[in-house]
């Protein structure tokens, strides 16, 4: 056993972490691809929120009545 | 009735008889069965027999004839002392899982494991023993990882990875700690210290991912005969991740860098969820295929997951399927804990080992994320950097946790989430390049 470990050892982690960071910057690089792809070609169908915010509107214009009822209703 | 019972005695009796007048005719038939034959003895014989046989005589003086499991020699010290040792660890796990909370779903199924295995003459952990039995059927083919990782696929969620994907680069660096404590590993070889050889070196390197199921998958196939030791320092240090990472997150960061606050992640779509595992899956199979089982695993559970039409199965997978699974690998990993196999040298060269393993980790992602905030673009806070080393959602917690610490309005659990995921992936990378190394 006349090999130097601790080269091996090294050269071990060179081809590792070579490999891992490799692997991680083409995946972060094919994410990047898919989400532009995605949202370009394939987005997603917006929510359709309008009903909530007439809702809304609708209380708005509900508690502006009362208001105004009571206020008509304090001067009287 | 009576009578029909008295003449089914009788006739048992009489069988018997025939048997025994038949007996040494038959002698080298039935040698096996004739060792079986109950021999009338005296009671005061029968009584010192059983005391010869209980547990207090086998601690005390060890029957010197008695084998391990693999029927190798046993030192007397292995089958007394060290058995009375290894229990008394074992109730040390106990303490630590019940009282402390340190990931009791894993190490108390370990140390019951270890508790049974250091029984004498029962053999629980032989071949025989249920606990060999459930050793052969899932750890020594490396199948129980594997189902861990499915598991463990659906319940990851690749959104703020996906989001955010630039932080995949702190996991990636987390992974240093593999390979550093690799190279340590091999230089205590090269002083004469310790006696590893490569493959057991790559093995307990593998500890510094934090990912028990890929430690555990290693040593099943590189260093089997360390596989206790190196689980069991795997998922102890996962389980102390609070403790051992924030000094190093402080000692390696400014207060103004732990107080960044970082742009609020965007809106993943579900189609992007879907076709990630599919993605990461044809990258391995093109890069690495000797990562495959492992990622593709862990991207069968999470497609499941994201697919959305197979409810079921991914409730089975996340919850039933994996506390299953759990429960034998406990046990099976508990019964590498006998003390002829733990109680070695090289036990306490892999608990050191594995602990600087898992600081390089830690340190080396955080000082990824400080390389990273020389470039233009957006800040990250280093704090999420040390969520690189997997131990999912452990070790995203503890990021999160320090960095509440300075700052009560800075919320860094789903950021550090990102490095977390991508961690796993980084080890399982990791560990199919240590396969490949060795085919």
């Amino acid at each position: 056993m006349e090999t130097n470990l601790i080269i091996e050892g090294f050269k071990f982690m060179a081809l590792g972490m070579g490999t891992v960071f490799l692997f991680l910057i083409i995946l972060i690089f094919m994410m990047n691809v898919m989400s532009i792809v995605i949202q370009k070609f394939f987005p997603e169908p917006k929510q359709v929120a309008s009903g909530s915010e007439n809702k809304q509107q609708d209380n708005k214009k509900i508690i502006a009545a009362i208001t105004a009822a009571i206020t008509h209703h304090k001067q009287g | 009735m009576k009578s029909f019972v008295i003449k089914l005695l009788a006739l048992m009796f009489l069988s018997f008889g025939a048997l025994h007048a038949s007996a040494p005719a038959s002698a080298e038939a039935l040698s096996t069965h004739q060792e079986e034959t109950y021999v009338s003895q005296p009671f005061s014989e029968m009584i010192t027999g059983f005391l010869g046989s209980t547990g207090i005589a086998a601690f005390i003086n060890p029957d010197p004839e008695e084998l391990d499991p693999h029927g190798k020699e046993m030192s007397d010290f292995h089958k007394s002392w060290g058995r009375i040792i290894m229990i008394l660890v074992t109730f040390f796990l106990f303490w630590l899982a019940i009282k402390k909370g340190f990931e009791p779903l894993l190490l108390l199924p370990i140390a019951f494991g270890g508790l049974l295995a250091n029984i004498p003459i029962a053999g629980i952990a032989g071949d025989h023993g249920f606990l060999g039995v459930i050793y052969n059927m899932g750890l020594a083919n490396e199948m129980f990882p594997i189902l861990i990782f499915m598991g463990v696929g659906a319940m990851t969620d690749f959104g703020p990875l996906l989001s955010n994907p630039k932080t995949a680069l702190l996991g990636g660096a987390a992974q240093f700690g593999i390979f550093g404590t690799l190279v340590g590993a091999v230089a205590l070889t090269q002083i004469g210290l310790a006696d590893f050889t490569l493959q057991q070196a790559s093995a307990i390197s593998i500890i510094g991912g934090a990912d028990g199921p890929t430690s555990i998958f290693i040593a099943t196939k590189l260093a089997p005969e360390l596989l206790g030791a190196i689980a069991v320092a795997s998922y102890s240090y996962m389980a102390m991740v609070p403790i051992i990472q924030p000094p190093i997150m402080r000692a390696l960061t400014t207060e103004a860098e732990r107080k960044i606050k970082m742009t609020t992640l965007r809106h993943v779509s579900r189609l992007e969820k879907l076709v990630f595992p599919i993605m990461v899956l044809t990258l391995a199979i093109l890069v690495l295929p000797a990562a495959t089982p492992l990622i593709g695993a862990f991207m069968f559970g999470n497609f499941l997951k994201e697919s959305g039409v197979v409810e079921r199965l991914n409730d089975t997978l996340q919850n039933s399927l994996i506390n299953t699974v759990t429960i034998f690998l406990g046990l099976g990993v508990g019964s590498k804990l006998a003390a002829n196999e733990f109680l070695v040298p090289d036990t306490m060269f892999i608990m050191a080992l594995g602990i600087v393993a898992f600081s390089v980790g830690t340190a080396s992602g955080v000082l990824m994320a400080k390389v990273m905030n020389m470039f233009p673009g957006h800040k990250v806070n280093p704090l999420i950097g040390s969520a690189g080393v997997s131990a999912v959602p452990m070790a995203a917690r503890v990021s999160n946790k320090v960095g509440m610490e300075y700052d009560r309005s800075n919320m860094l659990l789903m950021h550090a989430m990102g490095p977390n995921v991508a961690g796993v992936i980084g080890s399982a990378v990791a560990a199919g390049v240590l396969i490949s190394l060795f085919q």
